[in-house]
């Protein structure tokens, strides 16, 4: 009997003219999400080229290691980012590392292309929360109330029809006629990714894969609450309507309420409120330092060179103290605003999460490692490079740059040409993708809440379907 | 010995009672039997209980007192068993546009558990109600309203089932078509099927019935065998009943 339905809804549904319309929309959708990720991966990778090069080019000029005072490194660019974008157009991509002090990525992709800012990318996440979802909508509003509008449903339960039996078949053959459908776009999305080049990792494609799974439960859900709202309306506009209007409130109110709420239940102190006790305090750290500096006597008057690596030497000592003071105070108000964000993004995320779509896009956003922690993720490895690059500075130079210090190279006679520093000798920045096993572990939750909403909106279905007038 | 050797009725009322929660009294102890090879025309104007004593053999809705019954099953309290034993054509048969009659008949076979008809059978069977082959492919999207009742006469012939409910099934038929149709019921008779027909149509009920009923206001008022209907201008009985000039006692019920 389960079987008969399901045929019938898959038939039934393959031959409407309006389910061909909506699938061609989304097939085409799907394959041009994939086209421009790859073509946006090609250009961005360009630039995390010439970024690079240009940043060597600038270090090859110089002659001497501690005339090296802009050393930036770059966020490359990620092949599943370029299909699930997240916040990886919004964050900083450029850090200049100075050796000590503290660092803040700049260059979003939206500064230098504003342009894109304004409609964003049309990405995986884009296609499957906005796009797929109201077609899923278009295609479940009618499940059961068209049946009694049309006057079929009271033919159907003259037979010995479970109620459970013909919900359940209503559900599954909807799924069954949409996901296969679905299913052969993304399958060729993929291969245009291939077909494009794109240096896709086994991993990535296992990370792609889960994203198209979340996004394809969440197709689910979505049908789910369709059949739900069409078993409890009597009347197919009123059902499209109710679940046009759920659908605005789970696409732009609950997310974006949520995020303002949060905003005003969390209080987190600004980056100009930090920027500016920083500053002040940095003020205070130096105008300390030139006092001290002003009391500065050389052991030795007779001999420059020897007062020069004093005088060096305690200039870098009161780098190395300021700097302490200043990562001291950095950190107290880093990790105090860093808290306040946590809590802020807990609320905003946990009130948020009352739409399934911002389930999905937490989910997605997570596999696709292009959720907000990849921020952190950048600057954990620039801090981490830092280092790197300090000890390099120490190595070469002797000391480690950043300090703002005024450094004078005195040159004899008689001395040889320096030659020009090889930048290749510079470490590299290791940029490393968050495990899987991690990036799973965070979506887990959302892809469960994701399965709830899809089995509460099945349940609801059933429940509602039980008292439903079948006349 | 006499009470055993009483056939059983396929379809049976008993003090069948319908209340709506808006207190509205659509069926008012209504009882009633048809037996097999009995057809049992129900007459009556719109709100007279027709269509609700149908759904509630069909369990679309269910009983505020007494039973409706399908060969011996209550409907309310198995009512897939019962719903197997019965076939229902509607006074305006909807089926699934975009599928042609075939594809329609295929289906409501299968949900109805006979899934041993062939493509050739249900062509047949579309034969034997009166539809043409050239139309058996087409959608029945474009098809009449008589095409519709035809398409729905043999979706429930398929079903063979001991027990039919018709609602108004020969509204809106040319006479060609009630013509055919009154034949069909002859054969449905003649096959031992058990038929309760709604209808407004006193001709037909005349013609075809073995019993003729007639409701008002949720209430069966009277009952009367086919020989005895012969006797009785029916036209005049029911618009007096309708008007409320007949003085008929329950018990001629």
């Amino acid at each position: 009997m389960l079987k008969t339905i399901i045929e019938k809804e898959v038939r039934e549904l393959i031959s409407s003219s309006r389910f061909a319309i909506a699938m061609s929309v989304c097939a085409v959708l799907i394959i041009l999400s994939f086209v421009s990720g790859a073509q946006e991966y090609h250009a961005a990778q360009r630039q995390y080229e010439a970024a690079k090069a240009e940043n060597l080019r600038q270090v090859s000029g110089v002659t001497d290691w501690l005339m090296v005072r802009h050393n930036r490194i770059f966020l490359p660019p990620d092949p599943v980012a370029a299909v699930v974008t997240g916040v990886s157009n919004d964050i900083g991509r450029t850090v200049e590392v100075s050796g000590r002090g503290e660092l803040s990525a700049e260059d979003t992709r939206f500064e230098g292309e504003p342009l894109f800012a304004v409609f964003r990318f049309l990405d995986l996440e884009f296609v499957f929360g906005f796009v797929l979802s109201l077609l899923a909508i278009l295609l479940g509003y009618d499940a059961v109330c068209g049946e009694k509008e049309r006057g079929t449903l009271r033919l159907v339960f003259s037979n010995a029809v479970p109620r459970a039996t013909f919900v359940f078949g209503k559900l599954l053959g909807a799924l069954a006629g949409l996901i296969p459908v679905l299913v052969i776009p993304l399958l060729l999305g993929c291969l245009v990714l291939v077909v494009m080049r794109i240096p896709m990792a086994a991993v990535d494609w296992v990370r792609l894969a889960f994203v198209i799974a979340t996004g394809l439960l969440f197709v689910v859900v979505v049908v789910a609450v369709a059949v739900m709202v069409s078993a409890v309306t009597h009347r197919s506009s009123h059902a499209f309507l109710a679940l046009l209007v759920i659908w605005v409130f789970a696409v732009f109110v609950v997310p974006r309420t949520a995020v303002l709420l949060a905003g005003r239940a969390v209080d987190v102190p600004s980056v100009d409120k930090l920027a500016a006790e920083k500053a002040a305090y940095s003020r205070q750290l130096w105008q300390q330092s030139r006092e001290q500096l002003a009391s500065f006597t050389p052991t030795k008057t007779d001999d420059v060179g020897q007062m020069m690596k004093e005088f060096q030497q305690t200039m870098e000592k009161q780098s190395d103290e300021r700097d302490k003071n200043m990562q001291e105070l950095s950190g107290r108000l880093n990790e105090s605003r860093a808290n306040g964000q946590r809590i802020q993004a807990g609320w905003a995320f946990a009130l948020a999460r009352l739409s399934p779509l911002a389930s999905f896009t937490l989910a997605a956003t997570a596999l696709a490692a292009t959720d907000l922690k990849m921020k952190d993720r950048f600057e954990d490895e620039a801090y981490a490079y830092q280092t790197d690059y300090a000890r390099f500075m120490k190595a070469k130079t002797g000391m480690v740059p950043g300090a703002g210090m005024i450094i004078m190279k005195m040159k004899h006679g008689g001395e040889e040409e320096p030659k020009p520093v090889d930048p290749r000798e510079l470490p590299e920045m290791q940029h490393r993708k968050p495990p899987l096993a991690g990036a799973v572990t965070a979506a887990l939750p959302n892809v469960g809440l994701l399965m709830i909403w899809g089995l509460g909106a099945f349940a609801g279905a059933f429940i509602a379907f039980l008292r439903y007038d079948l006349r | 010995m006499a009470e055993i050797n009483q056939p059983i009725p396929y379809l049976e009322a008993v003090n069948l009672t319908k209340r709506y929660e808006d207190g509205l009294l659509a069926l008012d102890h209504v009882s009633f039997s048809v037996f097999p090879g009995q057809i049992y025309a129900m007459l009556g104007a719109n709100g007279a209980g027709k269509t609700t004593t149908i759904n509630l053999f069909l369990n679309l809705i269910e009983p505020s007192e007494g039973e409706a019954r399908i060969n011996g099953t209550v409907t309310h309290r198995d009512p897939l068993v019962a719903k197997s034993q019965v076939a229902f054509v509607s006074e305006n048969v909807m089926l699934y546009g975009g599928f042609t009659a075939v594809q329609n008949l295929e289906f409501f076979a299968r949900l109805g558990g006979k899934r041993h008809y062939t493509r050739g059978d249900l062509r047949d069977i579309l034969l034997r109600v009166g539809l043409p082959s050239e139309a058996h492919d087409k959608r029945v999207r474009g098809y009449s309203k008589g095409m519709r009742q035809k398409c729905g006469i043999a979706i429930a012939i398929l079903k063979d089932t001991p027990a039919i409910l018709l609602d108004e099934p020969t509204s809106g038929l040319d006479p060609k078509a009630g013509w055919e149709f009154t034949q069909l019921l002859g054969s449905l008779r003649q096959e031992g099927k058990a038929v309760l027909m709604s209808t407004h149509d006193i001709f037909r009920a005349k013609e075809v019935a073995d019993v003729v009923a007639i409701m008002n206001q949720g209430r069966l008022i009277m009952e009367r065998s086919a020989a005895q209907v012969a006797q009785l201008d029916l036209q005049q009985l029911y618009m007096d009943h309708m008007a409320g000039r007949a003085e008929l006692s329950a018990t001629e019920v």
